[in-house]
């Protein structure tokens, strides 16, 4: 195996990327060759889905297909080589399908679209090596391999949040024939950095418009974030817990629960369901329990009822709660219960049979619900207290959680910015710092939770509005974005970020492993994108600048 | 004062944990005390379930059952087993099966108890819900639970034959042995309603999850009922593994389970079952023979196709040590052979 598409990867003074028998992840080599396996075949989908939509006959399942085969190679999604087998043969024949409707250019695609997929597990893993992220390194450096990996691992975050998007009933052609022509461009094997560069800031506009549809997704299906309460203890009496990004997954689960004498609880990247009007209107959905991702395994142990797992981030489940954690959508791990169509009749048993919180927690809840309809409804406030002076500056941290210590630099950051200016954030790197008051300005507080990091529209919403309420450019903004990266769905919308030519991006806590000096000097460049230093360090810089 | 020494202890998912041990005590009490839960359930050295492979150092192993040990190099029972310097043990469970604290003891009912043929019983248990109306811990697909004979101190270790469940229905396959304990009180005075004691899941011998090998389970008698489990979560989870049952008796009025095997099938799409009679009447159509020679003649093909298999055997210890000299024989390595035998308590 070899794999350096998140930020936990393995990196030694002399090399960089996995290539044991695991990964950092938990991934063993078996099961990340065949996720390297599965994305050459979709590759090979693509190409052939490129000639479809020429011809008017676009295969909008096989589309679907991609997203979630794509989808469950993301670091901490599935990691159950079973599956991967599985969806191999079904890439084959949707291939097979959508080869007909490509008509006669078919014939002359090479490559992925090729490429004979075998039935047998020995004779597919055999063929790792075509599929491999560095194949063909030796011809073309490390330079180009980085860039061709920077446009995967986007299209792999822009795949996952375009299916979120296809859950909430969303979808759009532009941008189906936008990923078939980025991984149907990958499947020719580019060289040149202008051609490398440029796709993927396209791949980054794509991703915008999934961004988009998305939020719609979001909205039609469970209203609009309104500022709210969560409640972070529990309550007593029988317990879900739901982990991962899924809304609809959480909607189905709190209607199927709805009159069971069963509380549902929210976890990491969840929380936001709780500003959600169609979502808080139920009774049961009673809080939110633990932090981030990659504290699940000592959380998931202390909660005495069963949790679903409804998309990334799931790392190897402890034996203390191994047969009470259930997967569904793209997640999987080895003998763990996946849970399929909604039906959550296990689940649920499985919290009756198990022991609930015994009594209530005290009283405690956060604030949360500042998406972008929230902030845009003060918006003429904060531009009186900008033109005023009472807000200085805008800080966007956020972004994704992990377990490196280095990511204290975000609870660091935050807690020594000045009292004149504002911190929106998103994604799980929150939970760093969303339990300090940071008091308000003029009625608007400090510290505003806008969602997600599925919610990223949200922000780069608000970011453009106050542009037109200023009149100038985002990057002339008293705005700096700070922004902690873990996985892809965080390569995806720094292309977006880089596609809107948003300047001066904090990137940390490290680089990504697939940005090589070379590359690095190119993003630096065009976008004065930055690594992290220290809080102190960052702070000063970015606030003299301001000034 | 006895002297102590530290046990090093690899578990089959090739984890590393140790724990101190006096020269008078056996190894399971030890690591008992360190909160460590070894495999054991007899603690006499008659059962085989707390096998394990000395790699280096010296002990002493006190007398136990010749079936509960097979022969190979090193092999201990660590209920018997007494160091006598550090030492580096393997034991076949993997690292969450000896850190999650003690077997559980509940009260179950007896939902039915019924008759499948064959000098069999099904019986089916569902155990009371506690305060908070938890069941109690999960099993896995073949561990297995000691039964208490109501009234009395006397427990047996059975075998579960269901998939696991959040309702609490526990199912085993139990064989009327003349004179025996459990099976008296089951098969002269046990009924629906009853309640006894029950103390699991415990055992090491589980299904491997998430593997893409063919799946081989050679089974004698009751032998099945683990294997039942494995196939039932199998179908359960989707697992489309290959997968061959050899399910052996001596003859045909031996013979039990078979409706729900033909029912279990239909689950599985991959799953062939070969029922071998080892002396039977004139008209037996299946396989004539013990699950081992149907298991070795078709392991051949299997081995020439380059088929990544994974072994599980469960019954006497004859059977168990001749599957396994065969699946040796044919190259299969130890790591891929999984194994419990069934001792007369």
């Amino acid at each position: 195996m070899f794999c350096y598409q998140c930020e936990q990867t393995a990196r030694t003074d002399t090399s960089i990327g996995c290539n044991t028998e695991r990964g950092n992840c938990g991934k063993d080599a078996q099961t990340s060759d065949l996720q390297d396996l599965l994305i050459y075949a979709v590759k090979g989908i693509a190409q052939y889905n490129v000639l479809a939509r020429e011809n008017g006959q676009a295969d909008n399942e096989a589309s679907a297909f991609i997203l979630e085969a794509m989808f469950s190679t993301l670091t901490n999604v599935n990691f159950n080589a079973a599956r991967f087998t599985t969806m191999l043969q079904q890439a084959s024949s949707i291939r097979d399908r959508v080869k007909l409707a490509a008509g006669a250019k078919a014939a002359n695609v090479e490559g992925p679209a090729a490429w004979v997929i075998p039935a047998e597990v020995g004779e597919l893993l055999a063929q790792a090596e075509i599929a491999a992220v560095r194949a063909g390194e030796a011809e073309v450096g490390e330079d180009i391999i980085g860039l061709r990996a920077m446009i995967l691992y986007g299209a792999k975050g822009v795949c996952a949040y375009a299916y979120h998007a296809l859950m909430l009933e969303q979808q759009d052609d532009d941008v189906y024939a936008g990923i078939e022509k980025a991984l149907s461009f990958l499947a020719d094997n580019p060289t040149d950095v202008d051609a490398l560069v440029g796709q993927a800031l396209e791949l980054g506009n794509v991703n915008l418009r999934v961004m988009e549809i998305l939020d719609a997704g979001n909205k039609d299906k469970c209203g609009t974030p309104e500022p709210s309460q969560a409640r972070v203890t529990p309550k007593a009496g029988k317990a879900i817990l739901v982990s991962g990004h899924d809304m609809a997954d959480l909607a189905e689960l709190l209607k199927a629960t709805e009159g069971k004498g069963v509380n549902v609880y929210t976890h990491g990247e969840m929380l936001p369901a709780h500003s959600y009007p169609e979502l808080k209107k139920y009774d049961h959905l009673v809080g939110n329990y633990g932090t981030a991702w990659q504290n699940q395994q000592t959380e998931f142990a202390d909660f005495p009822g069963p949790i679903l797992m409804t998309s990334n981030c799931i790392i190897e489940p402890g034996p203390s709660y191994r047969q009470r954690i259930f997967t569904a959508g793209p997640v999987g791990w080895p003998g763990v219960r996946h849970i399929e169509n909604h039906d959550f009749t296990t689940l649920i048993q499985a919290a009756k049979g198990t022991a609930g919180f015994a009594e209530d927690g005290e009283d405690k809840s956060i604030t949360i619900g500042f998406g972008r309809d929230a902030v845009l409804g003060v918006a003429g406030t904060v531009v009186d207290a900008v033109k005023s002076g009472d807000i200085k500056h805008f800080f966007l941290v956020g972004g994704c959680d992990g377990a490196d210590t280095g990511r204290n630099y975000y609870s660091d950051f935050v807690e020594q910015t000045p009292n004149d200016t504002v911190i929106l954030t998103l994604g799980c790197a929150k939970y760093r710092f969303n339990d300090q008051d940071l008091g308000d300005i003029g009625g608007i507080p400090r510290l505003l939770d806008m969602g997600q990091c599925n919610d990223s529209y949200s922000a780069v919403q608000v970011a453009v509005a106050l542009a037109n309420a200023f009149e100038c450019e985002v990057n002339d903004l008293p705005l700096s974005l700070v922004v902690s990266w873990f996985e892809q769905k965080a390569a995806a919308v720094l292309l977006t970020l880089l596609a809107l030519n948003i300047k001066n991006i904090r990137l940390g806590p490290t680089l990504p492993a697939f940005i090589t000096p070379a590359v690095l000097d190119v993003l630096v460049d065009a976008f004065d994108i930055k690594a992290n230093t220290t809080p102190e360090a960052d702070l000063e810089a970015i606030l003299q600048k301001a000034s | 004062m006895s002297k102590t020494h530290t046990v090093h202890l690899t578990t089959h998912d090739h984890k590393d944990i140790s724990f101190d041990c006096r020269e008078d005590e056996h190894l399971i009490e030890a690591a008992a005390k360190a909160k460590i839960t070894l495999p054991s359930s007899c603690l006499e050295g008659n059962c085989g379930a707390c096998h394990g492979t000395c790699q280096s150092g010296d002990y002493e192993l006190k007398s136990h059952n010749k079936d509960a040990l097979p022969t190979e190099q090193g092999g201990i029972l660590m209920c018997r087993t007494y160091p006598k310097s550090d030492i580096n043990i393997e034991v076949p469970s993997d690292m969450a099966h000896i850190t999650s604290g003690p077997a559980a003891e509940r009260t179950a009912e007896i939902v039915s108890l019924t008759d499948t043929g064959g000098g069999v019983r099904h019986l089916v248990l569902r155990i009371l819900a506690g305060e908070n109306g938890d069941m109690g811990p999960q099993f896995e697909p073949g561990q297995f639970m000691e039964l208490e004979i109501p009234g009395t101190n006397v427990r047996r270790a059975y075998s579960l034959a269901n998939a696991p469940n959040w309702e609490g229905t526990l199912e085993f396959l139990i064989r009327i042995q003349p004179g025996g304990q459990f099976s008296s009180w089951l098969n002269d005075k046990a009924t629906t309603g009853d309640t006894l004691q029950i103390k699991g899941p415990e055992g090491a011998f589980v299904l491997q999850a998430g593997t893409l090998s063919a799946r081989r389970f050679v089974a004698g008698g009751t032998g099945i009922a683990p294997m039942l489990s494995m196939l039932e979560q199998m179908a359960d989870f989707q697992e489309a593994n290959e997968s061959r049952l050899y399910f052996g008796v001596n003859t045909e009025q031996d013979l039990f389970y078979l409706k729900e095997l033909e029912e279990l099938k239909g689950r599985l799409p991959n799953l062939t079952v070969v029922v071998c009679v080892w002396k039977p009447d004139n008209n037996w159509q299946g396989f004539t023979g013990s699950p081992v020679d149907a298991f070795e003649h078709d392991l051949k093909t299997d081995v020439e196709k380059g088929l990544s298999l994974e072994v599980y055997l469960c019954g006497p210890p004859g059977l168990v040590d001749a599957t396994q000299e065969a699946a040796q024989k044919n190259g299969l390595s130890a790591d891929s052979i999984h194994c419990e035998r069934f001792l007369p308590a």
